[in-house]
């Protein structure tokens, strides 16, 4: 259907799909948005929630090397639902689906400096990838990238979750195993977490910011057994960016004294915060949620990316008062940009960072997420 | 010399135009019967690439089935090949239009959320391409019949975005809703515009079957070598599949027409043939006219090189004037007949109909090339000739017939001999090649001219001149043979291809007409509209099939299940039967095999028949074993017998309807054939289940409709030979006409001195409308001959080789003696003008010294 000649603007229509698919058609049952109210019933709820028209399971975390002393690897699994309709086609076929499945997967190598981007889109159904229902120990699962024999999982080990990646092209992928070191928190009151100043800009948002990690790591054919500590964020909602938001950038921070720091802020047009909101989690994992005025962030280096010309911030200086933090954030590697071949113009930063205090010491390491900065860049979601 | 040549051509306009404008019409008509042919040709390999181009563009490989449908389970295992880039499930559906069931389109189910390029347009008159703005994409799922169609498709049918169109596929009706414009020639401009796109989960639910899809498209990660990467998905996806580029794919095409299209370009270029005999004749008058002149350039100090060249270079001249009234001549022609063509394509050989007609560029070159180059070599021997003549004979009289006349033995020797030659080749070894019918219809068509001096000669000599008549025209004929024989010639082998070609279709529909009588003996035949698009979709269900066979007055039933398949590389049609009559009571007509015992060989054991063009391609006979790919790899099945069949020129095996369920998997009928109880009437039944069954969408014919039909898609397939037949006479008739303008030219002098000797207008007249029936029937007498020879080499050498079936000959006695009346009339009329010419000579042009 396309001419390969002009293949990167065969990626256009199938971008309009994923992200603009997300308004309801006016014939269809509307999709549910997120409530303050919401009943969590877990384990129920780390599955996946039909009715709602975006969720994600968001796993990063820092790795390493069995025998080794310092994290050599960063890595993010993730598994986007894109719902595409709120209840299933009445269509008597195979491909009849009623989400996209979308998995991207990032392992950054700190030795060789490599940072190697894995993405796959299909639809759920039984031959490409599904979304299974509780109790169904595996979550959710997708074909590899084309070229790869191997799926992706999303299974539940009974504590947390395992994920499995594998992208032959790329020579790479991961196999992990975690655990939680610390009970899951919500992030905001009763994991109803806005987004926006509207009654409905929020979602149903709760993390697991501290698990043990273990598992194996394959690069150019190696396979080496890891550990490490990983976070996740598991989302799940029908809201959109406000109208005056134009990406995000996010912050989810382990730092050695036990503590975890999560902040985001939705930016608007003129790069000012449009909204924000964070938490910090005490080593005893009793919570404080922040609002923007208990922070501020000071960008102290920009990076600029060949591939797509983005401009991203690469060096932060964030100051939370209230919790006597004050920390310097640097990427471990500056090119972390994922830019996706399926989908065009999506291209966003994801990467590993490690935190320092003021006397340049490393306190704690953490993930950092950049939405919004390439040019006619689309957001993951 | 320009100046000359300009100055010259125009003169001789004035004073002769008839000679020009016959040189002309000559040249235009051979080029067009050439481009109607090649365009027709080209276009219908157009309309397979373009559907080729259309769908899998960006694909290096298209995985297919060997089996009509493959499972969709096939499609992870090609994305997890290591060198596979992408690969996109399709499914592929022939559906019609509810409201017109001989509308057909090409329903294409894609997966939208796979990263595939769909060429979206927003308005009907085109508009940008907006490719990345579906308002609401989810819409593809959740819109009931969501389908995006071309801006084309749209303005025939009236159709905006939003409107409803209703379709079916086998009894199965859909109503589809416009969700968008996609337009394919944004692709490529060969794409067809009944080219409709839904989702395959859509495709798959409304028109086709859940968990089966037609093709899958590969894209390569680059660098791969192609070949390995075929080869390794044929083994990982097992016998059932085909892996092709999307030229092997267009080269299959292309196989499958290739008889079609060479038989149609041999056609062709007999009306060449006979066109460069009318340029011989045309340029030999001209320069006999103007021999004069050419002494006049000689003693002048021109060379005989630049005599030459001035009358090369003039005909070149006549020859572009000719291919300039031939291209759109030949366009034309080519537009009338694009859907007789279109429809032999879609019925005989199961490929995409052509939409409308492709023109390279290359084409109209070739056809110019043709017509000049054609031009030049039919003057090549009278400019030569006329060149290397002395100032001295240029400007004496003339002693050209003479020369032919004592070369006419010879001629004839060397015809023979090449005859014998060719005959012999071919008894000896020849009849091993494929081509060998072209060679002996050649050798035919070159035999004919180089007899015809000897005939004429020899048949004129008979007749005595008793009186100022008829007779004294036919002598004259032979005596006037230069001029004389090369029009002859030139009628005789058009009348050739006239007779044996229409030999061959009379036969040919005779043998039909014997083979329909007993192979069709059902009274009512049932299928759906989509049928006869060979959708594999396109099935009756079974429960409508046991209400339709438990009607009231049918005494039995036969169902058929049918669809495409392969022996070994061979693409043919497989027809599961289930016979309701007993096997005495069918007349299949079997070659090989006696019927009764064929028939229970298929029915109780698993045996097939096949049919006579299948066996005569691939060797195979009673007894032999034939291989079947079947989803699971290759099964063999015995030949239990070899049946006359003339619906596919492919091939096709008869199987019984439990071993095809057996060896393809179990499925609906397409078709069923009832056999009414004695008494009843066949109309009234059809109009019956047509009450019945109201919203069904029915293909109901009486065995009398459909034989009707049959001869309907007969006609059809033989329409485009008998038009180039009709442009072979056409030219042939122009040559009477000419050639006796340039006798009545040539005999300026005899005629003045005849009308000096009292000779009346009358008699004159008379005289030259004999020379014309006697050119015109001697031209019958050849041609009857080599039409003969023709037709026996088409029936029985051409047929057999090319297409694989047994012709019956049977000579059409009205249709031959109704041509030859009609060439006789055409003869007489064609001499009418140089009659009244001739006729208006005065003795007056006795004084003239230019003659």
């Amino acid at each position: 259907m396309c001419d390969r000649r002009r293949a990167p603007a065969c990626r256009v229509a199938f971008a309009a799909m994923v992200v603009t698919a997300l308004p309801a058609d006016s014939q269809t049952p509307s999709w549910q948005p997120a409530d303050s109210a919401y009943v969590w019933s877990f384990p129920r709820d780390h599955w996946s929630h039909a009715g709602y028209q975006t969720e994600w399971w968001y796993l990063t975390g820092h790795l390493t090397p069995v025998g080794d002393t310092a994290p050599r690897f960063g890595y993010q699994f993730t598994f986007f639902r894109v719902g595409l309709l709120p209840s299933g086609p009445e269509l008597q076929s195979t491909w009849a689906a009623s989400d996209l499945i979308m998995g991207h997967a990032a392992l950054t190598d700190r030795r060789t400096g490599q940072h190697r981007f894995s993405e796959l889109v299909y639809r759920a159904t039984p031959l490409l990838g599904a979304f299974h229902p509780f109790p169904d120990t595996l979550l959710a699962w997708s074909r590899g990238p084309p070229g790869t024999g191997e799926r992706w999982t999303l299974t539940w080990n009974g504590a947390a979750f395992n994920v499995a990646m594998r992208d032959t092209r790329a020579r790479t992928g991961f196999a992990l195993t975690t655990r939680p070191a610390k009970p899951l928190v919500f992030q905001g009151p009763n994991g109803f977490s806005r987004k926006g100043h509207g009654p409905t800009a929020a979602s149903q948002y709760y993390s697991f910011t501290r698990l043990a990690t273990r598992g194996t790591v394959v690069v150019d054919g190696d396979t080496l057994p890891v550990e490490g500590t990983s976070w996740m964020d598991k989302e799940f909602g029908s809201n959109q960016l406000g109208a005056g938001q134009v990406g995000w950038d996010w912050f989810s921070l382990h730092l050695d004294d036990g503590r975890e720091l999560m902040l985001y802020v939705l930016r608007d047009s003129t790069g000012g915060v449009d909204y924000g909101r964070g938490t910090v989690v005490a080593g005893s994992g009793t919570v404080r949620f922040l609002t923007p005025a208990d922070w501020t962030i000071d960008v102290r280096a920009r990076w600029r990316s060949d591939a797509t010309g983005a401009v991203y911030p690469a060096r932060w200086r964030v100051r939370v008062p209230s919790a006597g933090l004050e920390l310097d954030l640097e990427p471990v590697v500056a090119n972390q940009e994922n830019v996706s071949r399926l989908i065009a113009d999506l291209a966003y930063w994801e990467g590993a960072v490690v935190v320092r205090d003021g006397r340049g010491a490393v306190i704690g390491r953490g993930y950092i997420e950049l939405t919004g900065y390439a040019v006619l860049g689309r957001l993951p979601l | 010399m320009i100046r000359y040549l300009v100055r010259v051509v125009a003169a001789n306009l004035r004073r002769a135009p008839s000679l020009y404008l016959l040189t002309i019409v000559g040249v235009a008509l051979g080029v067009a019967s050439v481009l109607t042919v090649q365009i027709l040709n080209q276009s219908a390999l157009a309309a397979f690439t373009g559907s080729v181009q259309a769908v899998s563009g960006e694909a290096d490989l298209s995985v297919l089935g060997r089996t009509p449908t493959l499972p969709d389970s096939l499609y992870p295992a090609v994305l997890a090949d290591p060198d596979v880039a992408g690969a996109w499930a399709l499914s592929r559906t022939s559906v019609t239009l509810a409201d017109r069931p001989d509308y057909f389109l090409d329903a294409v189910g894609v997966d939208f959320f796979a990263p595939i390029r769909i060429p979206f347009v927003t308005s009907r008159t085109g508009g940008p391409a907006v490719g990345a703005t579906l308002a609401n994409p989810a819409a593809v799922l959740a819109t009931p019949g969501w389908t995006a169609v071309s801006p084309e498709l749209a303005t025939e049918l009236d159709l905006a975005v939003g409107d409803t169109f209703t379709v079916t596929s086998g009894v199965r009706r859909a109503r589809l809703k416009v969700g968008a414009l996609v337009d394919f020639r944004r692709l490529t401009p060969l794409a067809g515009t009944r080219l409709i796109v839904l989702d395959l989960a859509q495709a798959q639910a409304l028109l086709g079957e859940p968990g089966r899809i037609h093709q899958i498209d590969v894209r390569a990660v680059a660098g791969t070598e192609l070949d390995a990467l075929a080869g390794r998905l044929r083994e990982t996806l097992g016998p059932g599949v085909d892996v092709l580029s999307p030229e092997q794919r267009t080269q299959r095409a292309e196989g499958l027409l290739a008889a079609f299209r060479l038989n149609l370009t041999a056609l062709s270029l007999i009306s060449v043939f006979v066109g460069l005999f009318l340029v011989y004749s045309a340029t030999q008058a001209s320069l006999v006219r103007r021999r004069a002149e050419f002494g006049l350039l000689r003693s002048l100090g021109a060379t005989p090189r630049q005599v030459f060249a001035v009358i090369a270079v003039e005909v070149a001249l006549l020859g572009a004037l000719g291919v300039a009234l031939g291209l759109p001549l030949g366009y034309w022609a080519a537009r009338v007949n694009v859907e007789v063509v279109s429809a032999t394509l879609t019925n005989l050989y199961l490929l995409d109909a052509i939409e409308r007609l492709y023109v390279p560029r290359a084409l109209f070159a070739l056809a110019a090339a043709i017509g000049i180059g054609g031009a030049v070599a039919g003057a090549l021997l009278p400019a030569l000739d006329m060149s290397r003549r002395d100032t001295k004979t240029l400007l004496a009289a003339f002693t050209l017939h003479e020369r032919l006349g004592s070369a006419a033995l010879p001629l004839a020797g060397s015809g023979a001999a090449l005859l014998a030659a060719t005959g012999l080749w071919y008894v000896v070894g020849g009849h091993d090649w494929r081509g060998a019918g072209f060679v002996l219809a050649i050798a035919l068509l070159a035999a004919l001219p180089l007899g015809t001096p000897l005939l004429v000669q020899r048949l004129a000599a008979l007749v005595r001149i008793t009186d100022f008549g008829w007779r004294y025209s036919l002598r004259s004929l032979g005596v006037r043979l230069q001029t004389t024989a090369f029009a002859i010639a030139a009628l005789g082998i058009a009348v050739s291809m006239l007779v044996g070609i229409t030999l061959m279709i009379g036969s040919f529909r005779r043998t039909l007409e014997v083979w329909v009588n007993s192979s069709l003996r059902a009274d009512v035949y049932i299928t759906t509209p989509s049928w006869r698009g060979r959708s594999t979709e396109a099935t009756l269900d079974s429960a409508l099939a046991a209400a339709l066979a438990a009607l009231p007055g049918v005494r039995a039933v036969d169902r058929l299940r049918g669809f495409p398949g392969y022996t070994g590389e061979r693409r043919i049609a497989l027809a599961g039967v289930e016979m309701g009559i007993p096997y005495d009571d069918s007349h299949l007509p079997l070659l090989a095999g006696e019927r009764t015992s064929a028939l229970a060989a298929v029915h109780e054991r698993g045996a097939v028949l096949i049919s006579e063009p299948l066996a005569r391609k691939t060797g195979l006979g009673l007894g032999d074993s034939l291989p079947l790919s079947v989803p699971t790899g290759e099964r063999r099945f015995v030949v239990a017998g070899v049946y006359y069949d003339y619906s596919s020129e492919g091939g096709t095996v008869i199987l019984s309807l439990p071993t095809l369920n057996a060896a393809f998997g179990a499925g609906p009928v397409n078709s069923i054939a009832l056999y009414l109880a004695p008494g009843a009437d066949a109309e009234a039944t059809v109009d019956a289940i047509r009450a019945r069954y109201p919203d069904t969408p029915l293909l109901l014919r009486s065995n009398r409709t459909l034989r009707a039909e049959v001869f309907t898609i007969f006609e059809q397939t033989f329409a485009i030979t008998r038009m180039l037949q009709g442009m072979a006479l056409l030219i042939a008739v122009t040559g009477i006409t000419l050639t006796l303008l340039v006798l009545a030219h040539e005999r300026l002098s005899e005629l003045a001195l005849y009308r000096a000797l009292g000779a009346g207008t009358r008699q004159v007249f008379g005289i030259f409308v004999a020379e014309g029936i006697g050119m015109g029937a001697l031209g019958l007498v050849l041609g009857g001959a080599g039409g003969m020879l023709l037709a026996a080499i088409l029936i029985l050498v051409i047929n057999r080789a090319y297409f694989g079936w047994t012709i019956q000959v049977s000579v059409p006695l009205a249709a031959l003696a109704w041509q030859a009346a009609s060439l006789l009339a055409a003869a007489v009329a064609a001499s009418l003008y140089p009659a009244f010419r001739a006729s208006r000579t005065t003795a007056a042009e006795l004084a003239r010294d230019d003659v």
